[in-house]
């Protein structure tokens, strides 16, 4: 019972983050059919940015909102000079764009702050832990935990309620259509990238806050994760995007948990072992796009 | 109906090397219905996706006697142009007040025209909560011309309204069609039903491989040996 509380509470921590940050992907996908490999930089750069705020003495909870807010802003203005130029280019363009920036935000980082890992001191109160039965989880993890839930709801609140979560779904089915609803693309695109930034920036703090550090390179393995979790749910589906998430998260943990030591060597070679099974069943993702229409 | 809301002039799409519009001329006046027809290719709905600026074209396009030529879409359909898609193109996935309340300006005050069109299309009241994709082929039609009019346009640029719909579900919809153009709504309508669309249009043009081969009266033209000759290349 233990182990299958500390599981859980594991899938959901992780699969909360796993989540956000596929959805920051599968939002800007759904603009611009482009697969953002810079997103994680836009982690990297909160990670560095929450580091700057409690170094220079802001409460953590104001410098986990800066981080997040500037996080938004630097992925707007990513769109803004980095994109927006190739707009109309091939996805192959698009793709490589992606790389050369996630490249250039890393060296940067490297030669600018350090190529070393910072230490990210988190206050004292969330290096505790709280009792559930005989399990012991961190505050970090229910940080976590509450933080991934609490943003999932408000983004399906704002995808079902508000013009701009309408515009942003409607996009992931028919870009071309929207424009015929009066639409102003760029402005759409840009929303989009503020939406994936800010959702970048809140994976970033709680994937620094959990790992206690922050490095340059810091950001590959996350966006890599959230790309499978993407293609698992279907590439563009906002849905798909939150239950890959937790699909990857818990084939990972279970692996982790109850793999013999003997074969953990073989964990990720498992792991996407059995996201290319479950890809040949659903090849197009779990809610990848099909036929819709009904004549 | 004399006053000139549309001009298209000299209009010409490109797909790479294949020339889909050669210079078309065409006109609608307010109020009135244009039918614009011809065999598959002929350049019809490439036309129409010009005119609203999804595609890029040549040529020079005047509404209400503003330029707009180059316009961005947006700014096409802000000015009073709305269209109705092919294949009707609703977002399958959004329900159908989703898919309606995007299809009015961000800002509008629109509770007085979604109850109207609610009205005037009463199946969409059941059906509002619903999504669009899970519909019938001919709710979805409605769907998608109410969705154009939550702009208030005053020409509506219709693409093959009857596409894949039984007569009957037809008939319908030509009735809401007759049912706007009470309201003094200019339409453009591509339709590959012809008898159909010239018992209803005030003009028509006939297009083949990008070029008007014809144009005139709808019902002189429906009278007439020459549109067949459209179809059958011998115009």
């Amino acid at each position: 019972m233990d182990a299958l509380i500390s599981y859980l509470v594991n899938v959901i921590s992780l699969g909360g983050t796993y989540a956000l940050l596929a959805l920051g992907l599968a939002v800007v996908f759904s603009v611009l059919g482009l697969i953002n490999f810079a997103h994680g930089e836009l982690m990297t750069l909160t990670g560095y940015i929450l580091l700057a705020g409690i170094l220079t003495g802001q409460p953590f909870w104001v410098a986990v909102l800066i981080a997040v807010l500037a996080c938004g802003l630097a992925a707007v203005l990513m769109e803004f000079a980095a994109f927006r130029p190739v707009r109309n280019a091939s996805g192959a363009t698009l793709l490589m764009t992606s790389f050369a920036v996630s490249m250039l935000l890393q060296v940067l980082f490297q030669n600018g702050i350090s190529a070393r890992g910072q230490a990210i001191p988190v206050p004292p109160w969330l290096t505790t832990s709280i009792s559930i039965g005989n399990s012991q989880i961190s505050k970090v993890q229910v940080m976590s935990i509450t933080i991934g839930i609490l943003a999932l709801i408000a983004l399906k609140i704002f995808f079902d309620r508000s013009y701009w979560g309408w515009a942003i779904r409607a996009a992931a089915d028919d870009f071309e259509v929207v424009g015929l609803m009066g639409i102003k693309a760029s402005r759409l695109i840009s929303f989009a990238f503020l939406l994936s930034g800010l959702l970048a920036g809140i994976a970033g703090v709680l994937w620094v806050v959990q790992r206690g550090s922050v490095d340059p390179l810091m950001g590959f393995k996350p966006v890599l994760a959230a790309f499978i979790v993407a293609v698992i749910g279907g590439l563009g589906s906002l849905t798909g995007a939150v239950a890959g998430g937790f699909i990857l998260s818990a084939i990972e943990i279970a692996l982790q948990t109850w793999l013999p030591d003997g074969v953990m060597a073989y964990r990720d070679a498992i792991t996407y072992t059995v996201v290319v099974i479950i890809l040949s069943f659903f090849p197009n993702g779990i809610f990848g796009k099909r036929d819709q229409e009904k004549v | 109906m004399s006053d000139t809301l549309l001009t298209a002039t000299g209009l010409a799409v490109s797909y790479g090397a294949v020339k889909a519009v050669r210079g078309s001329d065409l006109e609608v006046k307010e109020g009135e219905v244009v039918a614009l027809l011809g065999p598959n290719g002929a350049g019809k709905s490439s036309t129409l996706r010009a005119i609203v600026g999804l595609i890029k074209s040549q040529g020079k396009v005047t509404f209400a006697g503003e330029d707009l030529t180059g316009a961005p879409t947006e700014r096409i359909v802000s000015m009073g142009i709305s269209m109705v898609p092919e294949g009707r193109r609703l977002f399958p996935q959004l329900t159908v007040r989703e898919n309606l309340l995007l299809g009015a300006p961000r800002k509008a005050k629109i509770d007085a025209l979604f109850d109207e069109l609610l009205e005037k299309l009463p199946i969409l009241r059941e059906r509002l909560n619903q999504q669009a994709g899970t519909l019938s082929g001919g709710e979805q039609q409605q769907v998608a011309l109410a969705r154009a009019l939550m702009s208030k346009p005053r020409l509506l640029l219709i693409d093959e309204p009857s596409l894949g719909l039984a007569p009957t579900i037809v008939d319908a919809v030509y009735q809401i069609l007759a049912d706007l153009r009470k309201t003094g709504l200019a339409m453009v309508i591509v339709e590959q039903e012809v008898t159909r669309v010239l018992k209803f249009a005030d003009r028509a043009y006939a297009m083949t491989t990008g070029e008007i081969a014809l144009q005139g009266r709808a019902e002189e033209l429906l009278a007439s040996n020459e549109i067949k000759k459209v179809y059958l290349g011998g115009a």
